[in-house]
């Protein structure tokens, strides 16, 4: 038997070595395409490539790649849109009809010229698949009404449009490509699993290989009618936080998204270091529904708990970098509070807020998820930290993680007694912030029900309608003044976005809604 | 068969029949553990707190429950659990694991996708966990109480204790950040791209495409996370080879064998592995089925895009199919390594072969 296996192994052996020797003559061909290559850790949020269904960061980086919107955002400015697709909009004074025209001679990977009937097409399916991102064109009925005019019209003023367009998950799809690989524009819609191979759009890249849990590779589109991206190739990487500092830090990759304030002090000079405050806005919330408690319902515990919280303690802990949120509405945003408005803390006030409601040591259940975190900060320690300023006012706090999948349900059926949770703009405009409202998204999160607070629900209208940047400003300001005030929400901090380059990447801009859009990214 | 080294008595033709006998045995009994493996990851991933409708679908979905209605449907969500599980079989009968709610692609080809990877790195893991182990323990049984012996211990002790995901940590600050020996995350470096997949294992299908650049990328790659994983199974290996080798060097026989002045290889390969191995099977066997554990920490660390990486997404996205397709996986590798230990056993021990 020895000898028998022997013989075995060295035949093999010697079969590999022809084999290898044999192919190694073809091997002289370059690696493909031989240009330059970026490397990009982030921890994947990724669900899907089909921008109808994107709404996820890391599939909003590949969306921003791949296809190409309507209107978009001059580098980190989202205070006003800018044209792609389209070269001018107008929105109608009303603020119920928005034209825009398309740009002429942009066409898709294929060759084939981006279309009205494109624009149509991939904006309905958008609304009527209801994917994640529908709710981005509620009402919206978008026609074309010339040969390269389209119409989005509103049943109501909807001033935010054209802050809603950029959104890369609103990307211009080849209607032609999709339709032959089963998209509709409705919930029957097949074209996913298409979409998340190959690319039917405009945008600078194509997808070269998309894999939900370990990477995305990004080339170049070579008929791309804009400037040529500076890289051939991006790759996308899931990476462990702790794994993406010594990555970037050894050259083994060019871009860290999602570093704590903690990981990034002390980075040697050599790398380029961004720290801007996110637009994600962490907050606590009380629920309003006396069957869920009887607690958190008392308008003078929510006002405890306001005074109680140590907003610079929490600072300290989500790193430099970071703000105090004044408001829902974070401070990138039109209508954000000034800094100076934030709530400020006051133990004795929170004490006798407490005592004036009738509550002597009240215990509160405060969920939260335990493995999500917001720009490298995690839930848990922020909620010790809570935990600990809440002690120290009288309030029992009992702390409740739980897997992001298992407090979701509890969170979104609105059965959380108190949440930390927190929320990023879906597009960069002010009225995204009503979902905070009695009866909205967010507010019935809070069970908070329509009519439960007339007063906030009318500045809210109010806010909603308002027309002109001025006016709208002012009305968001005092929607939040009056949440601040008597809401079921208790605004912590916008944590830092920590994004650490290689000296070589040039052009980078933390961007509130797609986090960084490779196609600017330069070489030095 | 070693036919060579048993008692001379000439064995019949028929010997082969004994094992084949029990290789159907074993077949069999595995297809019905094989079943077991399937109630039991059924079961338990619907034991799971959370509905995957809301995990998977968007809110506005969710709201309309025509939406909601078909959802279900779509994924036989709305039927009756038992027969979810019978359609469930049924499928997997016919090497349909489903489809991934995430994905939207078969769960097998999700699989062929992510097993390979992981494969690479749990037998690049096995390798080295056997040739070191082994040798280790035989290297301390040898210098039993000496220096070899007590550096060896401390080894093996630190390879059982330690936990994986700590190591692996610490592994790629050492060798990749500080020594800057070792290649950064995944399996290959980013700029290279990968070579056509043939087999799937990284080393392999460079070497078939004849690209020495990524193959040398690929190997480097593996080294410091092949070594995390087999840290343990080495400090296993290595103790229970050194008493198995201990306990043989002390039999009469082996006394006989240096008496008569065989050669010290000759006794060591001939007379006392050979008997040592069967303990160090066993242990060797479990072992192996742990690893596949470890790759799940491992893989986190080193950005490995293999099938721990594909589990835990599945299991936090609630991806039913997919984390019954993982489940069954494993209790198949399991079930194979069982198979093989039991096997040897065979062809190592005579005694064992007819039973």
């Amino acid at each position: 038997m020895a000898t028998r296996s022997q013989t075995a192994a060295v035949l093999l052996a010697g079969a590999l070595t022809l084999a290898a020797c044999g192919s190694g003559g073809t091997s002289r061909t370059p690696a493909s395409g031989g240009g330059k290559t970026l490397v990009i850790d982030t921890s994947f949020d990724l669900k899907t490539a089909d921008p109808g269904r994107t709404y996820e960061p890391t599939g909003l980086i590949v969306g921003k790649a791949v296809y190409e919107t309507l209107l978009t955002f001059d580098g980190a400015d989202v205070t006003e849109p800018v044209p792609a697709l389209a070269e001018s909009y107008e929105l109608a004074e009303d603020g119920k009809t928005l034209t825009l025209q398309l740009k002429q001679g942009a066409t898709f990977a294929d060759g084939s010229p981006v279309t009205a009937d494109d624009v149509v097409f991939s904006l309905t399916r958008v609304r009527d698949m209801k994917g994640t991102p529908s709710f981005l064109l509620d009402g919206v009925e978008v026609a074309k009404t010339g040969d390269s005019t389209i119409t989005l019209t509103s049943e109501a003023p909807n001033p935010a449009l054209p802050y809603i367009l950029p959104n890369p998950a609103l990307g211009i799809i080849n209607s032609k490509v999709a339709k032959q690989h089963g998209a509709t524009a409705d919930a029957q819609d097949k074209a996913e699993q298409y979409l998340n191979a190959n690319s039917a759009g405009s945008g600078p890249y194509q997808i070269e290989s998309f894999n939900l849990s370990s990477q995305v590779v990004l080339k170049s589109n070579p008929k791309y009618y804009g400037a040529k991206p500076a890289y051939d190739k991006v790759v996308i990487r899931n990476v462990e936080a702790a794994t993406q500092k010594l990555n970037v830090q050894r050259g083994d990759s060019q871009v860290a998204l999602n570093l704590s304030g903690d990981q990034v002090t002390g980075m040697p000079p050599t790398l380029q270091v961004k720290k801007t405050a996110s637009a994600n806005v962490i907050f606590l919330l009380a629920n309003q529904d006396s069957a869920i408690s009887r607690t958190t319902t008392n308008p003078k515990f929510v006002e405890a708990v306001r005074k109680g919280v140590d907003y610079a303690g929490l600072l300290e802990l989500a790193g430099e970098g970071s703000t105090q949120a004044p408001g829902v509405i974070p401070s990138q945003l039109l209508g954000a509070l000034p800094a100076d408005q934030g709530a400020k803390r006051d133990v004795a006030g929170a004490k006798a807020a407490l005592a004036a409601g009738g509550l002597s040591n009240p215990t509160v259940k405060l969920e939260y998820p335990t493995e999500l975190t917001v720009n490298g900060l995690s839930f848990q320690p922020l909620a010790e930290r809570i935990q600990a300023n809440l002690k120290e006012v009288g309030i029992t706090v009992d702390l409740q993680p739980a897997p992001v999948s298992t407090a979701l349900d509890n969170y979104r059926n609105g059965k959380e007694e108190m949440g930390l949770w927190y929320w990023g703009p879906d597009y960069p405009d002010p009225s995204d912030y009503l979902a905070f409202l009695p009866g909205k998204t967010v507010g019935l999160r809070a069970g908070w029900k329509p009519g439960a607070a007339k007063e906030i629900e009318e500045a809210g209208e109010k806010a909603a309608a308002a027309i002109g940047d001025d006016a709208r400003k002012e009305a968001f300001a005092d929607v939040q003044t009056k949440l601040n005030a008597s809401g079921p929400f208790i605004p912590l901090i916008q944590p830092s976005q920590n994004i650490v380059t290689a000296g070589s990447v040039t052009g980078l801009d933390y961007h509130p809604v797609w986090t960084v859009d490779v196609a600017d990214l330069g070489v030095k | 068969m070693p036919d060579k080294e048993d008692p001379p008595a000439p064995r019949p033709r028929r010997v082969a029949h004994p094992l084949a006998r029990f290789l159907i045995r074993r077949l069999l009994l595995a297809v019905l553990m094989a079943w077991g493996i399937t109630l039991v990851t059924f079961v338990l991933t619907n034991l799971v707190p959370g509905d995957p409708v809301a995990a998977n679908l968007g809110q506005r979905a969710l709201g309309d429950p025509a939406i909601v209605a078909q959802w279900r449907a779509e994924h036989g969500l709305d039927k009756p659990l038992w027969q979810q599980y019978l359609i469930h079989l049924q499928g997997l009968v016919q090497g349909d694991l489903g489809t991934s709610q995430q994905s939207h692609r078969p769960v097998a080809q999700d699989l062929a996708e992510y097993v390979p990877a992981t494969l690479e790195l749990a037998g690049a893991a096995i390798l080295v966990s056997l040739v070191l182990g082994v040798a280790f323990g035989v290297v301390a049984a040898l210098r039993r109480d000496r220096l070899p012996d007590h550096a060896l211990r401390v080894l093996s002790l630190v390879g059982i204790s330690v936990p994986t995901f700590w190591l692996a940590l610490v592994a790629f600050y050492v060798f990749f950040y500080r020594l800057q020996l070792t290649p950064g995350s995944g399996r290959v470096d980013a700029a290279l791209g990968s070579a056509p997949p043939v087999t799937g294992l990284q080393t392999v299908d460079a070497l078939l495409a004849g690209r020495w650049d990524i193959f040398s990328s690929a190997a480097g790659h593996l080294v410091t996370p092949a070594l995390v994983l087999a840290l343990y199974t080495i400090g296993l290996l290595t103790r229970f080879t050194r008493s198995a080798v201990l306990e043989v060097l002390g039999q009469d026989y082996v006394r006989a064998a240096r008496a008569k002045g065989l050669p010290g290889r000759t006794i060591l390969f001939r007379y006392v592995l050979r008997s040592a191995l069967v303990p160090i099977i066993t242990v060797a066997g479990l072992a192996f089925g742990s690893l596949l554990s470890g790759t799940v920490l491992v893989e986190a660390i080193f950005a490995w895009p293999g099938i721990g990486q594909y589990a835990y997404k599945s299991a936090t996205t609630l991806d039913l199919p997919a984390v019954m397709g993982v489940g069954l996986v494993v209790g198949v590798v399991y079930l194979v390594i069982n198979l093989i230990v039991d096997v040897l056993y065979g062809v190592i021990d005579p005694r064992v072969r007819l039973q």
